[in-house]
């Protein structure tokens, strides 16, 4: 799964993953923390947490028991500002050799969570996909707006005492097989307005890669690997563009792919078509 | 001429452009619009579902199919107007306030589209009181709610009190879905339904208005 300059952080311990939610429905810890060894193990740089809306102290405990078993640096992935807060108390930056945790995420939704640094410093993850203007909150609908978000929220990070090498941009990846509204384009767009902003020069970029293949199914009708395949066309779109880290699977076979993979034409295509065309293409790579 | 049988065939491969020529040509050919909806259409769109379902089909051709029955629906929905016939049914849908997620939301509009049902988006952010408003216009209306965030998913609650202090409870009837929701949830919060895909939504709908 390894790509030279590619930092995963490993997605498995999260509420919304219905092998996982099982485990937390039962109880099961020790499955809980065998994900972590796995991950661990699978060469993932940081293991996110999410507990869904189990309560804060329950985020404190699993943080504490991850800790427990790998030296990796945990992700507290919650939108809810009191299991953050627990999460970030709890967590032991010395467990995991001085390094920060990540906050997946603060978008312009939920500024508040910037006032968390004053609990510990942390990477957060800036979610640059939504905005809100003059009160009216809302999804960016293109590359400047997505653009704008992130120049924001970079903003107040950096007045919240962080530099542009604590801050992970997120400009919002969306299921390809759903995508009738140019979404991949405008993700594209951004990350190039982005990755040519001298005042953001430094800060790393990142997307929920699994979310980008959601509803598809596992193998071509030749009975190829999809998921993998189209993935890794998206990072060989992406990585050039300044993405240096994802939220991903470490059992995923990642791979930078020539220009004349299929996987690598139908991505270009849906970028160049949109609209329901590029729903039609990618039904067209896999029947 | 050409078959109305066609317009199944048009729907369940997706093929837009047939199913609009198909179904004008039924029209002209004086083919009544109730039976080119109720023999050929709804029928296409239930095969879809349980493509679907079998994992024959995934969410590409939902929504490939759900566009191709729309396209004959734009046509179809003037004549079925004069003809007197009625939707399944009428469905205000949307995501919740404080949540932007669209992605299901609209995959299910589409789907209860498909199934025949008058479908009134209101978008994402919608707090309660909209879809009190919506509610209120028509007696035996569903409100179809959707959220993606377990801080947002708080907000169906909100909804459903709201339709009781509004007096509409009774006469509607209340269905949830996203990403944290869970049977379980639903139970908890009073609805009346829940789904977890978009397929599985229509049939929901269609038991809610038996």
């Amino acid at each position: 799964m390894a790509i030279e300059g590619l930092t995963v952080i490993g997605e498995s311990i999260n509420d919304s993953v219905p092998s996982t939610k099982k485990l937390f429905d039962a109880g099961d810890i020790e499955g809980i923390l065998e994900l972590a060894r796995l991950q661990d193990n699978g060469g993932a740089a940081y293991i996110d947490v999410n507990v869904g809306a189990r309560p804060a102290e329950f985020m404190a405990d699993m943080v504490r028991k991850v800790q427990q078993v790998t030296a990796k640096p945990l992700s507290i992935d919650t939108p809810d500002p009191e299991i953050a807060k627990a999460g970030l108390e709890a967590y032991d930056p010395d467990r995991a050799g001085g390094a920060d945790p990540i906050l997946n995420s603060i978008s312009a939704l939920r500024l508040e969570m910037f006032d968390l640094l004053s609990i510990r410093r942390f990477k957060p993850i800036l979610l640059v996909s939504e905005q809100v203007i003059d009160g009216k909150s809302g999804a960016c609908h293109t590359a400047e707006e997505t653009y704008r978000a992130a120049l924001v929220l970079a903003e107040r990070a950096r007045q919240g005492g962080l530099a542009n090498g604590d801050l992970i941009i997120d400009p919002g990846i969306a299921p390809i097989g759903t995508d009738s509204e140019g979404n991949l384009a405008r993700l594209i767009g951004a990350m190039e307005l982005i990755h040519n902003d001298a005042n953001l020069a430094g800060v790393h970029m990142s997307v929920g890669l699994s979310n980008f293949t959601v509803m598809l199914p596992a193998k071509t009708a030749s009975g190829a690997p999809l998921k993998s395949s189209l993935e890794s066309a998206f990072l060989t779109k992406a990585m050039p563009l300044g993405l240096d880290m994802v939220i991903g699977s470490v059992r995923r076979k990642y791979e930078i792919l020539e220009a004349d993979q299929p996987a690598v034409q139908c991505l270009e295509d849906c970028i160049q078509q949109g609209g329901f065309e590029s729903i039609m293409r990618v039904r067209d790579f896999y029947s | 001429m050409s078959d109305p049988a066609q317009l199944y065939d048009a729907i369940l491969t997706g093929n837009a452009k047939q199913a609009e020529e198909v179904t004008n040509a039924a029209l002209a050919a004086g083919v009544n619009p109730t039976e080119l909806l109720g023999n050929y259409m709804i029928p296409a769109m239930d095969e879809v579902g349980k493509r679907f379902e079998c994992n024959e089909y995934f969410v590409p051709e939902l929504l490939i199919a759900a566009r191709a029955m729309k396209t004959a629906l734009q046509i179809l929905t003037p004549k079925l107007a004069e003809a007197g016939t009625e939707a399944a049914g009428r469905v205000v849908i949307g995501t919740v306030q404080g949540d932007l997620h669209d992605i299901g939301k609209n995959l299910v509009a589409s789907m209860l589209e498909g199934g025949g049902f008058e479908v009134v988006d209101l978008g994402v952010d919608v707090p309660a009181s909209r879809f009190v408003e919506a509610a209120q216009e028509k007696n035996g209306t569903i409100v179809a709610l959707s959220a993606l965030l377990t801080t947002t998913m708080t907000q169906m609650k909100a909804v459903i009190e709201a339709l009781e202090a509004a007096g509409l409870r009774g006469a509607t009837k209340v269905m949830v879905g996203g990403a944290p929701i869970t049977q379980q949830y639903a139970d908890e919060i009073g609805a009346d339904g829940y789904s977890d895909n978009a397929s599985a939504a229509v049939a929901l709908a269609r038991n809610l208005v038996k």
